[in-house]
């Protein structure tokens, strides 16, 4: 997965939540190890020092955790690791709601455009 | 001590102009910070001063608490703006003589690099293209063990996926207690890679500020920020 | 480090020396092998006489641009590797080195001191080459008995006075060296012309050192009043002849030292402190 980051927001508030993704779409599953903090820095084209920042904060959380000498991973603790995923779904919708809301929907109003829109995808899928 | 620059007042006057006008600044260990500036405005001189290259008019400069000479230049691996490397040397004497003089010089990852870029250790130093050139001085830079790395426009005058390179050897070679310094005027292409930037302007500091900070609080890109403070 | 500089600055400099060093004496030995050669293999070969003297002048012209080559190249490789190794683009390796920065000078005098010795020594040889025969061979050795009088009449004298030629060679070389050395240094701080502003530094040292030799040289022996013709005089009064020229040569050394020492310093004085790389 490619990385992608915004110029307009912190770097770092961005590589926690495409570390999220990371986690949630099974890339890094449960359990497994990641990469060590210079090889993502490097894959992502960051600072070292950012991405440490951004894995601590999720060690905080308890996505991951860190054992001291083997390295960093990902939770087996699959609850977790669904409330991460609900926690940033509901965080993208509130950003799509009011995205929507700038174009003078309402929150009713944008569900039925929802709606459309998937109705359309499903036939023509 | 957790600052590996400091400068206090740091002046420098050139014949008919004020190159650095009392600066103060102060770089932390394990940092890397980007030394922003349009042409002319004083990035190079700073730099110079750092690498003991010129001296100061006024104030003082002290790189891990000491002023500029022998020991301080044991810890610094710099990369000026310009090509250094003479036309009698090959690849392989070159790497001699950086192992012989820098106790810190890594000749294995060295080797590495020059490898994965395909450069042969014994091609003459004349006969290189200039993009190579700056390859090979990148590699020299780099292989060091140094506690502080300054680089001078090292993305300068490249193109944009050789840029990508640069940017990618710099990451993945420097070492978490080091500190790096880069001044550049294509600051797009860096900011991700930044811990802080300095922003400098006609000899003075205009600003100094972590990348994400200024992100947050002003919501905009370091790029979009410089544009706005430096606009004509 | 010094040592690593200086064998740095060899590897440099070695790659224009040492090819030079190889004609030399092959063309001298090419020219001695054709003058010997020359009667019998003219008559040999039946070719007129002409033919071999042409071959003779030739060698012997190639000879002889190659040592004034020599001599040339001996200024331009001092002058070129300061300069360009010092005060152009490969300065900024140079001067990040952790060494010292009287370090680089005292390198780069002691390697031209290396080369110039080296090129005297090549020079020599060719020479030995080009004129030995019997005749010269026989000149030379009542030489060396003339010298061995020498040293038997004069004894520990001698030694001295040859230890002090030698010593003051070498410091009238490194003077030489540093007074250009010292006018690239100042030549350098001009922002246009560099090279123009150097040759003028130059002259004016020379002039400098003319006027206090000439000063010196006029109260001395000058003015028979002179302030340092009396102190001379005291000094070499009951001195004997083996004694005075000891003494003559040390105040050369001396004198030539304290030059040497005060250009050493302006180099590295600007070196140090008013270093200005492009």
């Amino acid at each position: 997965m490619p990385w992608e980051l915004k110029p307009d927001r912190p770097i770092y508030a961005q590589l926690i939540e495409q570390l999220q993704l990371l986690v949630i779409s099974g890339i890094y599953p449960p359990g497994s190890k990641l990469p060590s903090v210079r090889e993502l820095a490097a894959e992502a084209s960051v600072n070292p020092n950012t991405m440490q920042r951004a894995l601590a904060k999720l060690e905080d959380e308890g996505l991951l955790f860190s054992q001291r000498t083997s390295g960093r991973f990902v939770t087996e603790d699959a609850g977790r690791i669904v409330q991460t995923k609900r926690d940033l779904a509901e965080k993208l919708t509130r950003e799509f709601l009011g995205n929507m809301g700038r174009l003078g929907y309402d929150a009713r109003g944008a569900v039925s455009l929802l709606e459309r829109i998937t109705k359309e995808e499903e036939q023509n899928g | 001590m957790d600052s590996i620059l400091e400068c206090r007042g740091l002046t420098k006057r050139f014949p008919g102009c004020l190159a650095l006008n009392a600066v103060n600044l102060s770089v932390a260990k394990g940092k890397i910070v980007g030394l922003l500036g349009p042409n002319g405005s004083g990035k190079t001189t700073l730099i110079k001063l750092i690498n003991g290259l010129l001296t100061p008019d006024g104030g003082t400069i002290t790189v891990s608490g000491r002023k500029p000479g022998v020991e301080t230049k044991k810890i610094i691996s710099y990369l000026p703006e310009r090509t250094y490397l003479n036309d009698w040397m090959d690849v392989r004497t070159i790497l001699d003589f950086f192992s012989d003089f820098y106790a810190d010089f890594n000749r294995a990852k060295a080797y590495d690099m020059l490898q994965r870029l395909h450069i042969d250790p014994g091609s003459r130093l004349k006969t290189l293209s200039k993009g190579t050139k700056e390859k090979v001085q990148l590699i020299l830079v780099m292989s060091r063990e140094a506690q502080l790395y300054v680089l001078d426009e090292p993305i300068g005058g490249v193109d944009p996926a050789a840029r990508d390179y640069i940017l990618d050897t710099i990451l993945s070679n420097y070492r978490e207690n080091a500190s790096l310094i880069l001044s550049t005027h294509l600051i797009a292409d860096v900011e991700k890679i930044l811990d802080e930037v300095i922003f400098i302007n006609r000899g003075s500091v205009v600003l100094t500020s972590s990348v994400d900070d200024i992100r947050e609080h002003e919501g905009k890109s370091v790029d979009a920020m410089f544009r706005e403070v430096f606009r004509c | 480090m010094l040592g690593k500089l200086i064998k740095y600055e060899i590897r440099a400099t070695q790659r224009i020396f040492l090819p030079l060093y190889g004609l030399i004496l092959a063309f001298a030995l090419l020219n001695r092998l054709f003058r010997a050669a020359a009667p019998e293999s003219a008559e040999s070969l039946s070719l007129p006489i002409n033919v071999s003297a042409f071959v003779n002048g030739l060698t012997m012209m190639v000879y002889v641009a190659l040592i004034v080559a020599l001599a040339v190249m001996t200024l331009i490789v001092t002058i070129r590797r300061f300069q360009r190794g010092l005060l152009g683009d490969e300065g900024y390796l140079m001067f990040t080195l952790p060494v010292e920065v009287h370090s680089h000078i005292d390198c780069k005098m002691i390697v031209t001191l290396i080369w110039t010795v080296l090129s005297l020594l090549v020079s020599a040889l060719s020479i030995f080459i080009l004129a030995v025969d019997e005749s010269s061979m026989q000149r030379f050795s009542e030489g060396c008995l003339r010298f061995r009088d020498f040293f038997r009449q004069y004894g520990a004298s001698s030694y001295l006075i040859l230890l002090e030629c030698i010593v003051l060679f070498v410091v009238l070389a490194l003077m030489d060296t540093l007074q250009i050395y010292a006018s690239i240094a100042v030549g350098s701080r001009s922002a246009r012309h560099k090279l123009l502003a150097g040759f003028g530094a130059f002259i004016g040292f020379t002039v400098v050192m003319m006027t206090v030799s000439s000063w010196i040289f006029n109260s001395a022996v000058g003015y028979p009043s002179g302030w340092l013709r009396a102190q001379l005089g005291n000094l070499a009064r009951g001195l004997a002849p083996e004694a005075a020229v000891e003494l003559a040569l040390g105040l050369l050394i001396l004198y030539s030292a304290l030059f040497g020492v005060a250009f050493y310093a302006l180099t590295n004085w600007l070196l140090s402190r008013k270093l200005n790389l492009e």
